[in-house]
Parts: structure tokens; sequence; C-alpha cells
């Protein structure tokens, strides 16, 4: 849990205090970069950078519940561009194998568990086709289960375009999960 | 066959379930700490610097506007400075005639002399001879020499009126003798 007494420490310049802020801060943010980018190299890349940033503006911090909100949205933009870059240089290409994949674990029943390569690959297959915006919306509701109100914060979006970015991104791999499984 | 979104469901539910894992924080906090470190190290003057002076400002546009005021006034100081420092150094390569009438003797006319002499560039006007400052010295000292015999002569003629006679009688023979010629 990370509280306003530590950020203040780590306001006044202390690496200790900030390595503790590192360290339960990576964990939530790397998880919604992983999330997005499919990516485990690259999701550690954006939490690096995203910690450098909360370190050069951790004084505009007032409270803990902002610094949450802030942090997913220094993410959010940091996968953006990552995603950016990416499509210039695609690395990734899903194939049937990743299908099957999903179908074996689906059929392990309550007990199948992904490891973070699988995720990877199944995450890349179902949001490929999806946009930016889709893509961190999805992740955002569906996969941290945040409410569209926080989701708006975060992603700078209207709540309307929220909704709507996540029926479309939900349709979408809706229809490929009925296609392929 | 199940349905879509039940498909869907079932999918979201395996992503849900499996978090991504930071397997370890070490290496993002040391990448952290040491790109932190060199950033301090590289941008510590600049942004410290207009913390320091405009700090106080709390209204973006007003701060920007002040910051922009400040640095043209610098460069405007910083022009003109070097404007009023290239003058100064042109004078100080010129001499300095005052023009009055001259109540000076003539050894003081030839410290004069020397002076304007050496300020000018120890050339003389027609920029074709150099001489030294010392051979210099030595001519204005024979012509300062010459100067105060002939000024002798002239009051020893003058007193007396024999003397005069005879010195006037003796040119108009030389005269005469060089018209003859």
């Amino acid at each position: 849990m990370i509280d306003l007494q530590l950020i203040e420490e780590c306001k006044g310049g202390n690496f200790n205090n900030f390595r503790k802020l590192v360290e339960l801060t990576s964990p939530f943010a790397f998880s919604v970069a992983f999330r997005m980018l499919g990516n485990e190299d690259q999701a550690k890349d954006v939490v690096q950078d995203t910690m450098v940033t909360i370190w050069q503006k951790l004084k505009k911090i007032k409270t803990a519940e902002v610094y949450k909100t802030w942090i997913y949205r220094i993410v959010v933009n940091k996968c953006y561009d990552q995603m950016r870059k990416r499509k210039r240089n695609p690395e990734f290409i899903a194939d049937e194998h990743t299908w099957e994949l999903i179908a074996n674990k689906l059929s392990e029943g309550p007990s199948a568990a992904l490891e973070n390569g699988e995720t990877a690959k199944i995450i890349t297959i179902l949001t490929e086709r999806l946009s930016s915006k889709q893509k961190a919306v999805f992740v955002l509701s569906d996969l941290e289960g945040m409410s569209n109100d926080e989701i708006s914060e975060i992603t700078g979006i209207s709540k309307s375009a929220v909704k709507a970015n996540l029926y479309h991104a939900r349709k979408n791999i809706s229809e490929k999960a009925g296609k392929f499984l | 066959m199940k349905p879509e979104s039940e498909k869907f469901f079932e999918v979201l539910k395996l992503l849900r379930k499996s978090k991504p894992l930071l397997a370890s924080t070490e290496d993002i906090e040391s990448g952290v700490i040491k790109r932190i470190t060199k950033t301090n190290y590289n941008g510590l003057s600049s942004s410290q610097i207009i913390d320091f002076l405009f700090g106080w400002v709390y209204i973006g546009w007003v701060r920007r506007t002040l910051i922009t005021a400040s640095i043209v006034l610098v460069m405007v100081f910083i022009y003109q400075q070097s404007i009023i420092l290239k003058r100064i150094d042109v004078l100080s390569r010129q001499p300095v005639v005052i023009s009055k009438e001259s109540t000076l003797s003539p050894a003081d006319e030839i410290e004069k002399l020397l002076i304007v002499y050496k300020n000018s560039g120890r050339i003389f006007p027609s920029k074709t001879i150099t001489i030294s400052e010392r051979e210099m010295k030595e001519l204005l000292e024979s012509v300062n020499e010459l100067q105060i015999k002939y000024r002798d002569l002239k009051k020893l003629i003058e007193e007396d009126p024999e003397l005069k006679k005879m010195i006037e009688k003796k040119l108009m023979e030389n005269n005469r003798t060089k018209i003859n010629l």
C-alpha cells in the first residue's frame, strides 16, 4: 500500500525511500503495461520510464489517491508511445498455435493459469485489430477492473467515448473468440 | 457449441486470473536509480535555476512570458555591453588632440609631439616611413636646438644696428650674385 508519508519522504530526494516506492508501484504498473503491450521487455521499459517521470514530477503529488491515477495515466501514455513505435516495426505475428493454446487452457477448467509468455501471446492475438484507445479501455476495464469514471480520468477521454471504445473492443474480441475457439 | 459471448467471458476470466508477474523489481529499481542520478547530474542547473527564479509564479503562461522577457532583456544587455566595449576599444586606440592655442615651451612641444607620435602607432601621417622612438626624439631635439639658436641670433642682430646693416648688405650681395648667376 502506498501512503502519502512515503511520497512525502521521496520528495526530499531520498533514494532509499524511492526504491521502496518503485518496489510498491512497479507490479501494478507492469500489469497494465504488459497487458496493453503483450511484451514483457517493452512493459519493463515502460515501467522504468514511468518511474523516472514520477521522480521528476513527484513534487506535484498532493494525495495518495491522485498518485495511483497519475501512475496509470503515465503508463497508458507511455504504452501509446510504444505502440506507435511498434506500428513501424511489428515484432509478433499471431498464428493458429495461439488459438490452440487458448482452447487447451480453457479445456483445463478453473485451475488453468497462464504464464507471462502465454498471456502475452493471447492478449496480442485478441487485441491485434484494436486501436490504441480501445486496447487501453479494454485492459483497464475488463482486465484491471476499473470503473468508467476512473478510465475516463486516466485516458483523458469522455465517459461516453470510454463506453463506445469498450463496446467495440468487446465486440471485436467476442467475434474472434467465436470464430477461432 | 458455445455462443460468442460465453467464449469471450471464459477467455476474459482466464486472462483476469493470470495477472502478469514481475519476477523481480531489482532490475527496474537499479535501472531507474541509474537514470535518475544521470538526469540529476545533467539537468540540474536549468530546471533548478528556473524553479528558483520563477517558482513563485503559479500561472503557466505568466511564468513562460516572464522567462521569455528575462531572456530577451539579458540578451539585449549583453549586446549593449559588447557594443560599448567595442567602442571603448576603438576610442582607446585613437590619438586625442585637443585643439587649443599652444602656450607650451619648445621642450613641451617636443613631448607633445612625441605623445602624438607614440599614439599614432609610431607611423608618420604618410604611413610610408617608420622610424624608432629614439631617432624621432633626436630629430625633434635637434629641431628645437636649431630654433633656440635662430631666436638668439635674431635677437643679437636686432640689438646691434651695425651688425644688422652688415648682414643685410651681405644678403643683398648674395641675392645679386644669385641673380647674376
